[in-house]
């Protein structure tokens, strides 16, 4: 279950983690790719050595087929050396385990127990709809159903060109629990004052503590949105459900916190 | 010589906040500047942050690569556990705060040595504010708070008690825009406080906005404020045509200016908001609404302590920085420009 999930990621020690194949950190990947060469003797010579150039040790081809004429497909196995810490890499970015719709929804019965509130849109002079309506609309895209579909959720899409102070507006008026920005198309960086602004009317109306506020597109990355001062960013390959992930999880932590809080006031702990 | 001068103004300045117009302005330099001569005066520092900064290479172009935060030993400073913890610095944990950010929960910590580490304060400036509070608590003797790129909220006096903005090359190609643009930001950095002491206890005690009138006030809804068509904005002065000042207790946004600018007509208007963090221009300068009649007070005023100058925009063209300096100091009266790497 998803809380069992979070914990185990909150919990293991990773350190530093190889490539994994038969036994834990024996190093193994598989490469697959195609090279300009006919399909014969020599070929599997040319993938080898292409797979060593790579930085990989003691690599075997172990299946290789010819696409067309003067075109060979193969698969290399090989031991990778290379490791990457995990833990440092969980210290930038937020963790968060990624669920299913109906992961989601379980999860937000479970912890949150109210309908959650989010409030999107496309804004400044960015003409583009199509990020957050990815997002949020019941269709959503790839097979993978917005925001509209879930349960939990209760999704205001106020589509693109939709200036910060209109959208902070209606997050107010609608108690919004999440505030998604997305800037698909931007010019000079004008994304950046575009967003540091939305955070700042937000900021300006005394609503920061209370709304968590996600950013997204092509060129927004976590760290960008970090720095700027949302809660996220989300990035490239991003669907639905990764977003609604993030927010339950970061809800229900807030709740627990604000329960506890509560629970040290009362007892006069604070 | 120059340097001195640096450490003179920061010096006297209780908590400072650095405010960058940009990437690339210099911000993060400029916080390393103040933070050494701050340490070489003598003062221990405490360093935080609004969002989070900090990082090896620039968020938006990997290609940049970014200084990062040097913390002199004994400093304090407060950002998560988790990026101290990557920072590898030795350092004494002094309290554990109830801030959350999505990096985990900001702690406060004292560095024995040296050392360079990421910073990510809080992100709501009442947070920020009890940082602070704590860091001075546990025996900072001054307080530097890096603000996030283009955050005007780090430049609220709520938490800094002077400004130092950066300003740079990397703005536009011509040095007069670059100028104009660094005059305009300063311009409404430095609104002047209202005076009038009905319209502050009026202030002082608003909720959204409020439309002062000849014989009272008017409650004006927020989502008029931050959202209102020009049709609805008109009509409140139809309806109240001797409302001559506007109490916004939220965010002044630039469509609510130009719907009042054109609904109040050549009447003129004033407008008091809390401060000029809570000012969003971004279309036309101050200048040009003071032209037109239209007036902006605040209940307390930023302070602007020096302006630094990046010269050079990465990647692209530089000025010669003397020539910006003494073009920043023409166009802006008052303060000291500096060049902060040239200066240290």
């Amino acid at each position: 279950m998803p809380e069992s999930m979070i914990q185990s990621v909150l919990k293991t020690n990773y350190g530093m983690v190889k490539a994994y194949a038969d036994h834990k950190n024996d190093g193994i990947v598989q490469v697959a790719f195609t090279l300009p060469v006919p399909y014969a003797r020599s070929s599997s010579k040319a993938a080898l050595e292409l797979a060593k150039a790579m930085g990989l040790v003691r690599p075997e081809v172990v299946h290789c087929q010819r696409v067309t004429d003067g075109y060979t497909y193969f698969i290399v196995y090989a031991h990778c050396p290379h490791s990457v810490d995990f833990e440092a890499l969980q210290a930038d970015t937020p963790d968060v385990d990624f669920m299913t719709q109906a992961e989601v929804e379980a999860f937000s019965a479970d912890r949150i127990g109210r309908l959650i509130v989010v409030v999107g849109a496309s804004t400044g002079t960015d003409t583009h709809s199509v990020g957050i309506d990815a997002m949020l609309n019941l269709k959503g895209f790839d097979g993978h159903s917005g925001l509209e579909a879930y349960a939990c959720f209760r999704a205001y899409n106020l589509g693109s060109q939709v200036p910060n102070g209109v959208l902070v507006a209606k997050a107010v008026a609608v108690n919004a629990d999440a505030i998604l920005v997305s800037q698909t198309v931007t010019q000079q960086q004008l994304h950046v004052h575009n967003l540091a602004e939305l955070v700042d009317i937000v900021e300006a109306e005394g609503i920061r503590k209370d709304v968590l506020l996600v950013c997204g597109g092509p060129r927004v990355s976590d760290e960008l949105a970090k720095e700027l001062g949302f809660d996220v960013g989300f990035s490239k390959g991003t669907y639905p459900n990764h977003l609604a992930s993030f927010i339950v999880t970061e809800l229900a932590a807030r709740t627990v916190e604000a329960r506890r809080d509560s629970r040290l006031r009362a007892a006069g702990g604070w | 010589m120059v340097a001195v001068r640096l450490r003179e103004l920061v010096s006297s300045v209780p908590r400072l906040s650095l405010f960058g117009l940009a990437k690339n302005t210099g911000k993060t330099v400029a916080l390393g500047a103040t933070v050494r001569e701050l340490n070489a005066a003598g003062f221990v520092v405490g360093v935080t942050s609004v969002g989070r900064d900090g990082e090896a290479t620039d968020a938006l172009d990997e290609n940049i690569k970014k200084p990062s935060i040097y913390l002199p030993a004994g400093s304090i400073v407060a950002t998560t556990a988790a990026l101290l913890r990557k920072s590898a610095l030795s350092r004494e944990i002094l309290a554990h705060t109830d801030f959350r950010t999505p990096l985990g929960h900001v702690v406060i910590a004292r560095v024995s040595a040296a050392g360079t580490v990421e910073v990510a304060g809080p992100s709501s400036i009442a947070d920020v504010r009890v940082v602070c509070d704590e860091m001075t608590r546990h025996g900072a003797e001054r307080v530097v708070i890096d603000g996030a790129l283009n955050r005007k909220a780090a430049t609220s006096p709520l938490i800094a008690d002077g400004v130092i903005l950066s300003t740079g090359a990397v703005l536009e190609w011509d040095l007069e825009a670059v100028v104009r643009i660094t005059r305009d930001a300063v311009d409404l950095l430095r609104l002047p406080e209202a005076t009038d002491s009905t319209l502050r206890s009026l202030a002082a005690r608003v909720r959204g906005a409020m439309l002062v009138t000849g014989d009272g006030t008017v409650p004006i809804e927020s989502e008029v404020a931050l959202a209102g068509t020009p049709e609805r904005v008109k009509a409140l002065f139809d309806a109240h045509p001797t409302g001559h000042c506007i109490i916004v207790g939220g965010a002044l946004c630039e469509s609510f200016v130009e719907n009042v600018r054109q609904a109040a007509r050549s009447k003129g208007m004033r407008f008091v908001v809390g401060n000029s963090s809570k000012v969003f221009l971004s279309k036309r300068g101050l200048a040009w609404y003071r032209a037109q009649g239209i007036g902006i007070e605040v209940l307390k005023a930023a302070r602007l302590s020096a302006i630094t100058v990046n010269p050079v925009s990465p990647l692209s063209h530089r000025f010669d920085s003397r020539h910006f300096r003494e073009s920043v100091a023409a166009a802006i009266p008052d303060v000291r420009v500096f060049d902060v790497v040239e200066a240290c």
